[in-house]
């Protein structure tokens, strides 16, 4: 496809160079513009591709499986299915679709290529199943012209097929039906209300999905047929995924059930070589079941009751291994893979049952797992292959598979010429190609993605899932499973694991194990994320494939959702072109009055703010009131309400909104999982209904980020803008009302006074000593005040906080008290220095250590003198390395960076002294700021933990100080001390005025240095090496105790590190090799090596 | 123990005028032969740049041939013994091994510092054994996870045992029977002609503050120095012809251990929490060591360092009492011949350490087992300090030694085990002095052991409020 056409077309939505608008919180997780973008230009494209694929006409020559493959890794035998007698039941878990020629027996255009959906699934007995189903063909609508009757429906038709035919440029398929039918219905447009003023609408159905494209374009420039004079047609649901409509039409969701009823399908057998029965076409799937079904035959059950079981779906985790070069990263066309491990476990079971490792060269067995050795890499990897194939997986994950271990698998495949690898989907015939996708977000930069096509197969990236859905320090694996599961994994650098391969059969094996472990990881971590669970739950709820939630953005689910409720209406939804908008008022915050409160403070919320909104004032497209249609309508006053922007929507007397409709019923459901979640006991279902009740609260909360989307597929800003003119028009109607009515002189014991709010909360302060108290009044304050408002829209009493310490603008942090007025259930902390990742882990720790203090333990006093001796322990160097390594990714060669920056120039003078050990590209460089020159360049001042340890070089504590930590802590002690004294008390004074100097080894003078001792007691220069001088002599005990307590106190620790580490490897015999720098003790155990070494040399000058 | 000695002589001589003017008769103390074995405990030049592998690794090359030894001695010559390399599964074989406990409950330090989890300081807990727990056992190459007759409660890290069994298809191994190394032989003991008595005593506890436990102590002293008692009393004291001290001479409460993380501009003028009382020690010391030969042990508590073995107590902390040559500084682990009876014996730390992980609750059960795995420390370096040996693992057992005991137990309690080849070992937990206030005398001559309370108020037993001297 060329660029131009692209470009020109009116999909491309001409550079839409539309300004990103500010639409609160809940949006933010939304894909970035040019990624939106990207979307509207690639579908067309996409189309055109995907069926291009279909073609079948890369079949392999051979077999893609061998003989001689573990049984154990089948999937359980699939009884025969006799159509007439059986019904055929499956949860699908993908679908997409090609063209194909139609089967006989089932409906569709019988000439040329038809479109036909492709399910796939999986049987409650775990036979997997491929569906195709017949029948269904595109379709969208434009407006009927005046004067338009059925008489004209042929000529229209007619017309818009030879005018589409025209416009091709090639026809390859030889296509010459483009247009099959046009009929009249009655719809409405669903932008704004017009008096439920149905219209005649023509319904155009195309032979292929691609072809919407070029017959909407056509209408929409200029359409001229028969009688009627040239129009531009205003086109409707022309911009729907194919697999969308589908969907929609035949109330199938994502993850559903289906049932074929007997007699209405069609068995699949395998093709015998040779005869090509065009009258059964045989399997053309390595699924074990193959069936044709007609699409008004088949059954979609909805996920409720029994329906929203999980079918034993079979996840594949797996992770490879290259031996790079030293100083190199890998790369496919010359570093081998030489170790594939993969661990497959059914949906639902604790532990994964079956256990592989593919190693190139012989390797020494690992109990539990199964060890195929090859002496060919080409053979690993197309063995490899096979095993995937024959385990037949649904969900492949793995962590960075994405984005490392397909495409170097694919590349290196390419590379040796291993042409029966790259057919990894369930389709014979369609190979695995890599693609590249461009990515850009405000928060990560630009991004390349790549993508893999593996039909049937559900490829669930761990790392991109977490990316989407937590905010961490770091996605290292280990990183991640350390903050999930507690649990650490051996980091074993690059450089050695081409050592360990060129080893023996044990360091080989001992690589095995590492790898088996980065792919069991991913699959605990996905069980404990409930990651399938959650997701499937929201393809049910919002009913989008599984798929889209990883690849899409948040609006597809929306549009899903707007269509089916729209279609049950008559209504149908404009292709509006995305255009910028400016920007509307966000939510408000009322001043906060900063400060540390000792007494209780009352949080009041209204709960789903902006879906209740929506709700309440009956928001919608189909209720919006365009300029001057309240007047052309002729409607009474009472009949449409003004927002506070000055927008007009009709009540819900007069017409119920869809988008109020569709909040109705993600929230009431959510109250029917909650329901059923509170009397559930099965922990297994229990995790299904709370992952459900979670995507129906995220789902509700998508829908005004929708109508929010600039660049979205239906933005509307009345809608939007009402919203938070709402919202905050409320908010200051609560804190009017609370403070009128809790008062003196109404009878309370204080005048009440909002000391803050924020979007959806207020936080009051009510004057009373007891949380009991502040929850009773809280509670009826909450009541009162929403009889104010119009229902669903609800205040409520949440929380108090006791104490709070407010110091800005979401920027606060309290203890929480919520379920039981004597306990608090946690440390609430907003907007506070605790996950930002530029800072130093020191920065986090001690202001979480002092908000500790000051919340839970109410010791404003022990917060300062905790603050203080952190300070001293900085300036004496006795904090440990690792907490003021600070991390920052190397996206970039330092020729592309504009300025210069710490870790890059690290990483550049890192190569010079070792290339083997030096970061590369896409790394996470993790430095520290040292002491240098008077006047260097901070970019100069950064260096490598390690380095920095081996040489004792000193640390910059001053920049720590100054740079890192001062700022935090003034904020947060500020409320507390007070503007002038925090300074004075926290960065002055005695704590500071202690400090150690440490000598560097390397660089300087210190070449030329003679080191003399000194006498342990009064530091005098001594002559001898003895321990202390003639005049501390008499006090050599009281030394000698007090320096044999740090040396007993670093021994301690040192056994205590070291064992550590031999447990997270899981070897007494073998030397801990792990360089993990994200592991907290790493540096610790350096560090204290070289200390203990220090400590005994100084205890051995007593004369040990 | 005493009292059949005073028994011979004719009444009291306490209730009787004195008999003469003079002092009344002397009784020479009778010395033994003494000749320290602590060249393994020695610390010499110490590295801390290794790492643990090695002292399991020389720890089960050490112990592999004397399994296999037992290990055909139980299940028959022809028994196969396989690396788990070279294992099949199925296959009925013995392996060689280091156990390995996976434990849930065991103190971690990285949840310790991990910032998630600084919130929440694990809880203390006197045992870490839980029913998740997973018994592994490897040797230089693999692990395998057990299963069967085997006690995993029971069981520690650092153990080597033999195993005999087979490997199932799911990858674990089913123990049919284990095996442990048992005694090492054991050289000859000398005859004794008459009784000769060794005190052991063990957490002395003294701190800063001297209370009620110092009058306790006192006695002790008196008696060990024969200025308690009749004379058949003095007469007996006199075959005391040593005390070893078994470790912690200090309390807990004179470690310090806010002075580490504390800041240094606050510590500068402070002085260790242990230096009023070593001073107290250096005293009492000195009264002891005036009449006989004292071996001291370091402990958990006392001012040396962390890790096993722990080296002697600086000299320089006793101004007054090295003066004399009868203080012994010892090691801890310690060992000694003493008139040629094989003493072996530890501050406790090992004991203690397997008994928080490990179903054991005896300190004597103990004891013993580790003498049955022909080691001192199997916990160590696991959960139980130690230095990072790197060619040799010196807690193993060589010989067996004729008394082997461990300090600062709860109770006293002995034993005498008869080993397999005619090995005859004493056993004893030495009870912790400040909490029983109990010592123990062993008798060289017939390896008995007794022990002495010097309860001086007894408050709950108002009868039996007189000193005991005996038990």
């Amino acid at each position: 496809m060329d660029f131009k056409r692209r470009n020109g077309g009116p999909l491309g939505g001409g550079g839409a160079q539309a300004k990103r608008s500010k639409t609160g919180g809940e949006w933010e997780d939304s894909p970035s513009q040019f990624e939106e973008e990207l979307l509207m230009l690639e579908e067309a494209e996409m189309e055109e591709e995907r069926e291009g694929q279909a073609g079948h006409n890369v079949i392999p020559v051979g077999d893609l499986f061998s003989a001689d493959l573990n049984p154990r890794w089948r999937r359980p035998p699939a009884p025969s299915l006799d159509p007439s007698s059986d019904t055929l039941v499956f949860q699908q878990i993908d679908l997409d679709y090609y063209l194909g020629t139609r089967v006989p027996g089932m409906p569709g255009q019988s000439q040329g290529k038809v479109p036909i959906i492709r399910m796939f699934g999986v049987t409650d007995s775990g036979n997997s199943v491929c569906c195709h189903i017949h029948g269904f063909a595109p379709y969208f609508y434009v407006p009927a012209p005046s004067g338009f009757t059925s008489a004209y429906l042929g000529e229209f038709k007619r017309e818009l097929n030879s005018a589409v035919l025209k416009d091709m440029r090639s026809n390859k398929d030889n296509i010459s039906v483009t247009v099959l039918a046009v009929d009249i219905t009655r719809k409405e447009n669903m932008y704004g209300y017009h008096g439920k003023h149905i219209l005649d609408f023509l319904r155009i159905t195309m032979a292929m999905p691609r072809l919407i494209a070029p017959a909407k374009r056509l209408l929409e420039l200029g359409f001229k047929f028969g009688p009627f004079p040239a129009h531009n047609y205003q086109t409707f649901e022309a911009n729907i995924d194919f697999e969308i409509r589908f969907m929609v039409d035949s109330d199938v969701v994502g993850c559903c059930w289906i049932e074929l009823p007997k007699g209405k399908y069609r068995v699949r057998e395998e093709k015998s070589t040779g005869s090509m029965d065009s009258q059964a076409p045989g399997k053309e799937s390595l699924c074990q079941y193959e069936v044709d079904v007609g699409w008004t035959d088949m059954i979609s059950h909805p996920a409720e009751g029994d329906w929203q079981r999980i079918a034993p779906l079979r996840v594949l985790s797996f992770d490879i291994e290259c031996a790079g070069r030293k100083g190199i990263f890998p790369e496919p066309d010359k570093d081998p893979v030489i170790q594939i491990a993969s661990m497959v476990q059914r949906q639902g079971e604790a532990e994964p049952f079956i256990r592989t490792v593919f190693t190139l060269q012989s390797c020494a067995s690992i109990v539990g797992s199964q060890i195929l050795c090859f002496t060919q890499e080409k053979q690993l990897l197309q063995s490899w292959a096979e095993f995937l194939r024959t385990v037949d997986p649904d969900i492949i994950t793995g962590y960075n598979i994405q984005n490392f271990d397909f495409p170097y698998l694919l590349n290196r495949a390419a590379a040796l010429k291993v042409n029966y690898f790259p057919y990894l989907g369930r389709v014979n015939g369609i190979k695995s190609v890599l693609k590249d996708a461009n990515f850009q977000s405000k928060q990560m930069g630009r991004r390349e993605n790549k993508t893999i096509n593996m039909e049937g197969r559900v490829q669930f990236d761990l790392l991109q899932v977490l990316l989407r859905d937590y905010k961490l320090r770091s996605y290292s694996l280990n990183a991640v499973s350390f903050h999930f599961l507690q649990e650490q994994k051996e980091d074993v650098q690059h450089s050695i694991i081409t050592d360990l391969q060129n080893g023996n059969e044990q360091t080989r094996r001992r690589l095995a194990v590492y790898c088996l472990k980065d792919a069991y990881l991913p699959l605990r971590l996905l069980q404990k994320l409930m990651c399938v669970i959650n997701y499937m739950e929201m393809a049910r709820v919002t009913g989008v494939p599984l798929t889209y939630l990883l690849s899409r953005g948040q609006q597809i689910k929306v549009v899903s959702q707007l269509l089916r409720q729209a279609m049950k209406q008559n209504l149908v939804m404009p292709v509006v072109k995305s255009q910028g908008g400016e920007d509307y008022t966000g939510a408000t915050v009322i001043e906060p009055e900063k400060g540390y409160y000792s007494v209780p403070i009352a949080t009041l919320d209204f709960s789903s703010l902006y879906p209740s909104i929506m709700m309440a004032h009956n928001l919608c497209y189909t209720t919006l009131l365009q300029k001057g249609a309240a007047e052309r309508l002729d409607l009474a006053p009472e009949d449409f309400i003004k927002t506070p922007t000055g927008d007009k929507f009709v009540k819900s007397s007069v017409r119920k909104g869809l988008l109020p409709e569709i909040l109705e019923n993600l929230l009431s459901a959510r109250k029917r999982a909650k329901a059923e979640l509170k009397k559930e006991t099965d922990p297994f279902k229990k995790q299904v209904l709370d992952g459900r009740q979670l995507a129906l609260k995220i789902s509700a909360n998508s829908v005004y980020g929708f109508t929010g989307a600039q660049v979205g597929k239906l933005p509307c800003l009345e809608i939007s803008q009402s919203v938070t003119g709402f919202g905050r028009q409320m908010i200051e109607q609560t804190k009017q009302l609370v403070e009128s009515k809790y008062t003196i002189s109404n009878g309370y014991q204080a005048d009440s006074k909002v000391i803050y709010g924020d979007t959806d909360s207020v936080m009051v302060k009510l004057g009373v000593a007891t949380v009991s108290e502040a929850m009773e009044i809280g509670r009826e304050a909450a009541e009162w005040v929403s009889s104010h408002f119009t229902p669903p829209i609800k205040l409520e009493f949440e929380k108090v906080y006791y104490p709070y310490l407010l110091i800005n603008k979401k920027r606060y942090a309290g203890l929480y008290f919520s379920s039981s007025a004597d306990t608090h259930d946690k440390m609430d902390c907003k907007g506070i220095e605790t996950v930002r990742r530029d800072n130093c882990p020191l920065v986090a720790n001690l202001i979480n250590t002092c908000l500790q203090k000051i919340l839970i333990e109410r010791d404003p006093q022990g917060a300062v003198d905790h603050a203080k001796e952190v300070i001293s322990d900085l300036l004496c160097n006795r904090i440990d390395i690792s907490q003021l390594v600070i991390t920052k990714e190397l996206t970039r060669t330092a020729q592309e960076y504009a300025g210069k920056q710490a870790h890059v120039e690290l990483a550049e003078r890192m190569k010079k002294r070792d290339a083997g050990s030096a970061p590369n590209l896409g790394d996470r460089v993790p430095y520290v700021i040292i002491k240098a020159a008077k006047g260097a360049a901070a970019y100069m001042k950064s260096e490598d933990p390690i380095y920095v340890l081996e040489n004792t070089i000193p640390i910059d504590t001053q920049y720590y100080l100054d740079q890192q930590l001062s700022k935090p802590l003034l904020r947060i002690f500020e409320p507390i001390l007070g503007e002038s004294k925090a300074e004075s008390v926290l960065l002055k004074g005695d704590h500071t005025r202690c400090r150690t100097v440490l000598t560097s080894k390397v660089g300087g003078l210190m070449a030329f240095a003679q080191k003399r001792s000194t006498c342990i007691g009064c530091k005098a220069v001594l002559k001898t090496d003895a321990a202390v001088c003639d005049f501390c002599k008499k006090k050599e005990s009281e030394l000698y105790q007090k320096e044999i307590f740090h040396l007993n106190t670093l021994e301690e620790r040192f056994s205590r590190l070291w064992t550590q580490c031999q447990r997270c490897q899981g070897s007494l015999h073998e030397d801990v090799l792990c360089t993990s720098r994200d592991c907290p003790i790493f540096y610790m155990r350096k560090k204290v090596q070289k200390d203990l070494d220090d400590q005994t040399k100084l205890v051995s000058r007593f004369g040990w | 123990m005493f009292s059949d000695l005073s028994a011979q002589k004719e009444g009291s001589s306490l209730l009787c005028r004195p008999a003469s003017e003079n002092q009344g008769p002397v009784f020479e103390r009778m010395l033994l032969a003494y000749s320290p074995c602590c060249e393994r405990f020695k610390a010499g030049e110490r590295s801390f740049g290794r790492q643990y592998a090695h002292i399991y690794a020389a720890r089960l090359m050490q112990m592999r041939p004397v399994l296999s030894a037992r290990a055909q001695q139980k299940w028959g010559t022809d028994v196969l013994i396989r690396k788990l390399c070279d294992m099949e599964t199925g296959e009925q074989c013995c392996i060689v091994g280091t156990l390995f406990k996976r434990m849930d409950l065991q103190p971690s330090i990285l949840k310790e510092i991990s910032e998630e989890h600084n919130l929440l300081p694990q809880p203390p807990r006197a045992k870490y054994i839980n029913e998740s727990d997973e018994l592994i056992l490897e040797d230089e190459l693999q692990r395998i996870k057990l299963e069967g007759k085997i006690e995993k409660d029971k069981c520690v890290t650092g153990s080597v045992i033999a195993i005999y069994g087979a490997e199932r298809t799911d990858g674990k191994f089913t123990v049919e029977d284990y095996c442990t190394a048992d005694l090492p032989l054991q050289p000859t003991r000398p005859e004794l002609s008459s009784d000769r008595f060794v005190l052991l005593a063990s957490g002395l506890g003294l701190d800063s503050s001297q209370g009620d436990s110092m009058l306790g102590l006192q006695l002790l002293v008196d008696m060990v120095t024969g200025q308690l008692g009749d004379l058949g009393e003095q007469s007996g004291a006199a075959t005391i012809s040593r005390v070893i001290l078994a470790g912690n001479l200090l309390s807990q409460s004179t470690q310090d251990k806010e002075a580490s993380i504390k800041a240094k501009y606050l510590t500068k003028k402070t002085q260790a929490g242990s230096v009023d009382a070593i001073r107290v020690l250096d005293e009492l010391l000195l009264q002891l060591v005036a009449s006989l030969p004292v071996d001291v042990m370091p402990g958990q508590y006392d001012p040396t360092n962390y890790t096993l073995p722990q080296q002697p107590l600086h000299r320089c902390m006793f101004p007054l009492s090295s003066a004399y040559p009868t203080l012994q500084l010892e090691h801890n682990p310690y060992q000694a011949n003493i008139h040629g009876v094989r003493f072996l014996g530890t501050s406790g730390q090992n004991v203690c350490d397997i008994q928080r992980y490990s179903s054991m609750d005896s300190h004597l059960e103990i004891l013993e087992e580790t003498l049955r795995l022909r080691h001192l420390a199997p916990t160590a370096p696991d959960t139980l300090g130690c230095y990072p040996y790197y060619q040799k693992d010196p807690f193993i057992l060589e010989d067996c030694p004729h008394v082997y005991f461990s300090g600062n137990a709860p109770t006293f309690e002995s034993k005498l085990l008869k080993g397999p080849d005619g090995q005859e070992v004493l056993l004893v937990t030495i009870p912790e002095f400040s909490s029983t206030q109990m010592a123990c005398l062993v008798n060289l001559r017939t390896l008995q052991c007794e022990p002495v309370s010097f309860s001086s108020f007894c408050t709950d037993e108002d009868e039996e409020c007189e000193m005991n001297v005996s038990h």
